[in-house]
């Protein structure tokens, strides 16, 4: 499926489960999704890590509301314990399905975002392994001169400001002199399609997931 | 998005950047906030984990508007590092960017509330108060936080308050004040 399209679905789709509280439509959603991430057939650890990790922030809140909140209200706790569920399957699926690349393309291409922001943040999310490392390295001289910086140290966000400086000075460099200018039209070296398959899910899901929150509770 | 002097490809890749970084930064953060909401669902308090982490999460926007101090920096900022997150790894994935959003839209209110003029302790406490009270509007929903008891509304509020107001307030003037210091970064 194109990207963009899928991304778009995904949001349309969450922020209406978020609005409405209906506990059949977040277990088909859940399903769906799910089946969508057995069909990629990932890593096991990757479905241990999707399976366990929502369960703690839905089971505070399906706790939270179904016995310390004045209703009791256990069918809404399953509610929202689902959509928590719902929120993050239907996330892993567009992150599992697409790279940053393809997707950066996809909303060039397909949804007109601005070649700047699209290859911008493309380049800096390729800078993520180099990120990690500089602030392993940042907290280790620290520690090297008998300093600890915690995640409330305000040196430590200083020098990853720096870093970040430096990185965006270095990477801008490269691009433009890759002739990568700003505002120019671009040519395309692989075109990402809208295909009609592309229109019928996003319209026919968005018309299923109507009738299922209008017909179920 | 585009603001009147408009954000250039090195403001975009350096935004990106501070949101990755401080994605990096508190990664442990879901750490932090999966043992906080373990430990306090049993009191009863197990959403409060998301309004004693809340601060951190939104700290992104703020800087980029104390830094770059321009219309839709903040907004920019919060967005574009919730983009970056998504791909981190973090266990929200594409939901991430729906609350980059939200918290973007809540930072950025802070700097219009005090016309892009102003950048010191007073924009600080506007900022504060919209952070808190937009993103506490968004859990109102999404979290179903109509649903608890009254006193259990007022202490989330207030803990978020307070968490907002440490880290998207207090430690982002503190990191501002030392990268103005520099002179690096030019307005």
């Amino acid at each position: 499926m194109n990207p963009s399209w899928q991304l778009f679905l995904v949001l349309i789709i969450s922020l209406e489960i978020s609005f409405t509280h209906r506990l059949i439509a977040n277990l088909v959603l859940i399903v769906i999704a799910a089946i969508i991430l057995i069909l990629q057939r990932l890593h096991w650890r990757t479905y241990l890590r999707l399976l366990f990790l929502p369960a703690i922030p839905a089971a505070a809140l399906a706790v939270t509301i179904g016995c310390f909140s004045p209703g009791h209200d256990w069918w809404f706790a399953a509610v929202l314990a689902s959509r928590v569920y719902a929120y993050v399957f239907l996330g892993a699926t567009v992150t599992v399905t697409t790279t940053p690349l393809k997707l950066a393309r996809s909303l060039e291409q397909n949804a007109h975002l601005s070649a700047k922001y699209a290859y911008g943040v493309l380049a800096a999310v390729n800078l993520t392994p180099r990120t990690i490392s500089a602030i392993k390295t940042i907290r280790a001289s620290a520690r090297m001169r008998g300093i600890e910086l915690h995640f409330y140290s305000p040196t430590l966000y200083f020098k990853a400001i720096l870093q970040a400086l430096r990185w965006s000075d270095q990477l801008v460099l490269a691009m433009e002199s890759h002739g990568f200018v700003e505002n120019q039209s671009r040519t395309v070296a692989e075109p990402i399609l809208v295909s009609v398959s592309d229109w019928l899910i996003v319209v026919g899901a968005i018309i299923c997931l109507q009738v299922i929150l209008i017909a179920f509770p | 998005m585009q603001s009147k002097r408009g954000f250039h490809l090195r403001d975009i890749i350096f935004l990106a950047l501070i949101g990755i970084l401080f994605g990096v930064i508190y990664y442990g953060g879901d750490f932090i906030y999966n043992a906080l909401t373990v430990a306090l669902t049993p009191l009863g308090y197990g959403p409060m984990a998301n309004d004693l982490t809340m601060g951190l999460w939104c700290m992104a926007g703020p800087l980029a508007g104390f830094l770059l101090k321009r219309p839709g920096a903040a907004f920019i900022g919060e967005f574009l590092g919730a983009s970056g997150e998504m791909f981190l790894g973090g266990q929200w994935g594409a939901a991430n960017l729906i609350s980059g959003f939200v918290q973007g839209i809540a930072t950025e209110l802070g700097f219009t509330f005090t016309a892009y003029r102003i950048y010191n302790k007073f924009t600080v406490v506007v900022e504060t108060l919209t952070t808190t009270l937009v993103t506490f509007g968004w859990d109102w929903f999404r979290n179903g936080y109509d649903h608890f008891k009254p006193s259990t509304i007022i202490i989330l509020l207030i803990v978020r308050l307070l968490s907002v107001f440490l880290f998207s307030g207090v430690l982002v003037k503190l990191i501002s004040n030392l990268v103005n210091r520099t002179h690096l970064i030019k307005n």
